[in-house]
């Protein structure tokens, strides 16, 4: 290959590279720099002033470079070497750095437990699902899955446990990222500020389908909030088709709050229909998605916690999607 | 005059031959002495007392903590400092020959830039400490 050849190459081959930061950026509901909550706010100004910085610092790195290289050729006593080397190689560093220190530093969220936060969500992280408990005014907890409802404007707290690996709680658009450990609580506050509907992930590789564990996350207006959850508290009728739910086993691992089927290996199905995707953030909520996941959820999802259900007749399965697009 | 008159320099710049490894590993030893109470100590501290804790009586401790390594810092540096004499970077740095004169001076600097660094990593450990309100 010519030089020239290989450089267009290159150039065509790592070009959409090139793109993917801008991509990123055009996607604003899985973004700290489009912040709906008080953290994301604080790391999008972190972010920016950092980058401000790192222009001035690469613009006088290489403009020191061009003139080392262009500039005019006079030797400059070692005495001014050793000074450039040591202000700029050593104190300037130094400086900066610790005024960066500072300024993250500054940023930490000062809560103790002791200041109650308006709303506490238990969040249970499983592969590659999530587990999500609200608790009521009562003390009682509400159960459901693969969806997170916050009201905005207040802070809530997020009580987080794992079931098996550490995976990571994070909604880039509300704030930063929290492990969630097997064996241990870790607590993590969010509050939001904007409504919206964001992308919460799972931000530690925990399995194969590790970049398939997301959520979304509804950001309501209080009034609308309170609405949502007593809604999603109040369990549903037993309907046509929960007789077959049942008998194929669903029921076994899957709740739906209300009616005999109160299997806890699985998500809780009771408000399935209204939700925004299904499988954690995997496929938009459809018959023939539905149907594709009753048939091989692990064609959807590597090494997924559900059998298949190829084995029943079509009709069958056609009844159980029909069943589940009803839970509302 | 004194200072821009080499000579005077010359004379008034310690001169030894010791290959003194000490000098040279002082520093850093403050530094992960220094380290280690400091996380030892607010790791026991916030274990027995819980999350909420305020950091309070800890960060007394790590402040005096820092005083003492960063004056152990001071005077080993203002030894080594004598060896040469100048500024940090010394015009005269030769170290072509194998002398114990040339090593001793080179040993020195290795120490004098180390007690720097070691100053500055003491100091990036406490600033933390300065920010933080409770064990959480
Ligand atoms: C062995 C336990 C088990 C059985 C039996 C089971 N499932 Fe599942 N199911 C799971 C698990 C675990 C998940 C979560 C998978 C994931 O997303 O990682 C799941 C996910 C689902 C989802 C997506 C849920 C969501 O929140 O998006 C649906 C719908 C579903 N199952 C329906 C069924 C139906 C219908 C049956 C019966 C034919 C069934 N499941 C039987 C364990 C089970
Ligand atoms: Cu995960």
């Amino acid at each position: 290959m010519q030089q020239g050849q290989r450089c267009s190459f290159l150039v065509f081959r790592l070009a959409p590279l090139a793109c993917v930061p801008l991509l990123v950026g055009c996607v604003s509901e899985q973004s700290t720099l489009h912040p709906a909550g008080e953290d994301a706010a604080a790391i999008a100004d972190l972010f920016w002033v950092m980058a401000a910085g790192t222009v001035v610092i690469w613009l006088i790195v290489m403009g020191i470079t061009v003139y080392a290289v262009l500039g005019r050729k006079r030797p400059k006593t070692e005495r001014f070497a050793d000074r450039f080397i040591l202000i700029g190689g050593v104190a300037f560093p130094t400086i900066t750095l610790a005024a960066l220190l500072i300024f993250g530093l500054a940023l930490l969220p000062d809560w103790v437990r002791s200041d109650r936060p308006d709303l506490r969500v238990h969040i249970t992280a499983e592969q590659y699902w999530w587990r999500v408990a609200y608790e009521m005014p009562d003390g009682s907890l509400a159960n459901t899955a693969n969806e997170l409802h916050l009201p905005a404007g207040q802070t809530a707290e997020f009580v987080l446990n794992s079931t098996d690996v550490i995976h990571s709680f994070w909604i880039p658009n509300l704030g930063g990222k929290m492990d969630v450990i097997p064996g241990r609580t870790n607590l993590w506050r969010l509050k939001p500020t904007e409504a919206g509907v964001y992308r919460g992930v799972c931000a530690e590789f925990c399995g194969p389908s590790h970049a398939l564990m997301a959520f979304p996350v509804v950001v309501h207006e209080p009034d609308g909030f309170e609405a949502w959850l007593a809604g999603e508290a109040a369990g549903v009728e037993e309907r046509r088709g929960h007789a077959l739910f049942v008998s194929t086993g669903c029921g076994a691992c899957h709740a739906v709050r209300g009616t005999s089927a109160d299997g806890a290996v699985g998500p809780d199905l009771t408000h399935f229909a209204s939700r925004r995707t299904m499988a954690a953030g995997t496929l938009p909520i459809a018959p023939e998605n539905l149907q594709g996941w009753l048939v091989d959820p692990s064609h959807h999802k590597p090494d997924v916690r559900m059998p298949g259900y190829a084995s029943l007749e079509e009709t069958e399965r056609d009844a159980l999607v029909s069943y589940l697009l009803n839970l509302e | 005059m004194s200072k821009d008159n080499p000579v005077i320099a010359e004379i008034r710049r310690e001169t030894g031959s010791g290959t003194d490894l000490w000098s040279v590993i002082i520093s850093p030893s403050i530094w992960a002495l220094h380290f280690l109470v400091c996380y030892v100590s607010a790791a026991i501290y916030c274990q027995k007392l819980g999350r909420d804790a305020p950091l309070s009586d800890i960060r007394v401790l790590v402040i005096a903590v820092t005083v003492l390594a960063l004056g152990g810092i001071s005077w080993s540096s203002v030894r080594l400092w004598r060896v040469h004499d100048r500024s940090l970077t010394d015009d005269d740095f030769e170290y072509e020959h194998n002398t114990p004169e040339e090593r001793h001076r080179f040993l020195s600097h290795v120490a004098l830039m180390l007690c720097v660094l070691s100053a500055v990593a003491i100091i990036y450990v406490t600033i933390p400490m300065l920010y933080l309100d409770s064990c959480r």
